[in-house]
């Protein structure tokens, strides 16, 4: 790990109450550009939590959270120049039902960044290359597989030229043999270098892809190591009781 | 029939144009009133439970009766301190009775609306907002479009309402369908044939709104059907 560049996002004791429940509780995280994370835990346990934080989709109780120079505060211009330079995955899709594919990658360039439509839609036959769909552009999303759906979404989030990508449980909600068309994209995505912190339980990808893999239960950071010490000589009880959960089959 | 047909045509056009009027302003009452009962302001919120609970538990053509005798003896008490030899003010029928039905039909459409936003899927509502999209830019490009579609089944039935409803404004006045039929009947002595022609136009008028109303279901349902 080098130190020598600053961090992109920099979380400082940050906690989260949603009334008398902690869903955070004094987590310190700090990722540098180009890093890839992998948040893995048991249901419940603030991993979700913690990735809507990073670009104010929910609002931090307590602590300090700076992306990319920009500290969330109440300040609406910080949470926009957040925004713009985040793309979120979401585990249902989220795309806009309403809307063909091409107009669902198009309507946030347009409308945030004022780009014009020719180039807004070229950018989105682009990306929907890039994810392998590019015959699809004409389509609404229910016409669509679930797998293609969510590599819609992706392709949506990139459209906006992001620095982070964040993925909340990508793969959670898709038929097991979608599963890898999504996973070989992210892949891609991170061998170019993009910045990416992912909620997913898929081991196989944290082993491949990740630099660093964070174990949360409770809300609290309870491990993070590189994969191969992570998935081989988990220090914590939990970490090490949780991985033998989910590897078991 | 003959020599009538020419008074039935203008009031066929008249309840046309009080069904244009009278929708325009209905969307508006109800989408003001959904946005109301849906905000987090108190007050907001109890303005418009009292509209609703006020107009839709009247009957309309008494609100058609208050809305343009009580505007027409308020208008006249305000005008006499002006001058004082005015006998009578009031705002024309045809706005009166256009309000009186918006303000009773758009009633029920606040409670239309109001529950086809709260219908719309959250998610995409967070895409946008993780999108950047603005507040406003979310409402009119995402909320708006997934709320009216499931409005769409019930707006047809408010639509319809609207249309039948214009045969209460002949009471105070306007020169519309029925108010044609009833002095055809004076001097014809044919009520029947003179009624029944007013029913034929009416459903004439009614099939119509109940066609646009599909072929709009139908466009806004178009990404739900398998590609072509």
């Amino acid at each position: 790990m080098s130190t020598q560049t600053s961090p992109i996002i920099r979380l400082v004791s940050v906690g989260k109450r949603f009334g008398d429940f902690e869903a955070l509780v004094d987590v310190d995280l700090e990722v540098r550009p180009g890093e890839r994370i992998v948040i893995c835990g048991p249901s419940g346990s603030g991993k979700s939590t913690l990735i809507r934080c990073i670009n104010r989709m929910e609002k931090h109780t307590s602590g300090t959270i700076v992306v990319n120079g920009h500290e969330l505060t109440d300040d609406l211009r910080d949470i926009d120049a957040v925004r713009r330079e985040i793309g979120m995955v979401f585990q249902s899709f989220n795309l806009f039902p309403h809307m063909t594919v091409l107009r669902n990658l198009t309507i946030a360039q347009r409308l945030v960044r004022k780009t014009p439509k020719a180039e807004a839609e070229a950018v989105a036959m682009h990306f929907l290359e890039r994810v392998r769909i590019p015959e699809q552009a004409a389509k609404y999303p229910a016409q669509l597989s679930g797998g293609q759906q969510q590599r819609v979404a992706i392709a949506r989030a990139l459209c906006m030229k992001p620095r982070i990508m964040l993925f909340d449980e990508p793969t959670s909600a898709l038929d097991p043999e979608m599963i890898s068309e999504v996973l070989e994209v992210m892949v891609d995505l991170a061998g170019d270098g993009m910045t990416m912190v992912c909620v997913t339980h898929e081991m196989g990808f944290a082993r491949s892809v990740a630099d660093r893999v964070i174990f949360m239960d409770r809300g609290r950071l309870v491990e993070q190591a590189d994969p191969e010490t992570f998935f081989t000589r988990p220090q914590n009880e939990r970490t090490a009781l949780f991985l033998r959960q989910i590897l078991r089959h | 029939m003959t020599g009538w047909w020419d008074d039935y045509l203008w009031a066929a056009l008249t309840v046309a144009k009080v069904f244009v009027c009278s929708l325009v302003f209905m969307v508006v009452f109800g989408l003001s009133g959904a946005a109301a009962k849906l905000s987090s302001s108190k007050p907001a919120q109890a303005v418009a439970n009292a509209y609703t609970v006020f107009f839709r538990g009247t009957p309309e053509i008494l609100v058609v009766l208050l809305l343009y005798f009580g505007s027409a003896v308020t208008l006249t008490a305000v005008g006499r301190l002006f001058d004082p030899s005015i006998r009578f003010l009031d705002i024309p029928p045809f706005w009166a009775g256009t309000i009186a039905i918006a303000l009773v039909v758009g009633a029920y459409a606040t409670e239309t609306f109001r529950g086809a936003f709260l219908g719309v899927s959250p998610g995409s509502i967070e895409a946008a907002r993780a999108l950047g999209m603005s507040g406003l830019q979310t409402f009119v490009y995402i909320r708006i479009p997934e709320m009216w579609r499931l409005a769409l089944p019930p707006f047809g039935n408010h639509m319809l309402s609207l249309v039948k409803d214009t045969a209460l404004i002949s009471i105070i006045g306007l020169e519309e369908m029925l108010f044609v039929a009833k002095q055809a009947t004076s001097t014809t002595g044919k009520p029947f044939t003179m009624y029944i022609v007013v029913g034929l136009i009416y459903l004439a008028f009614s099939t119509l709104v109940t066609g646009l109303t599909m072929a709009l279901e139908h466009h806004a349902n178009r990404h739900l059907r398998a590609p072509t």
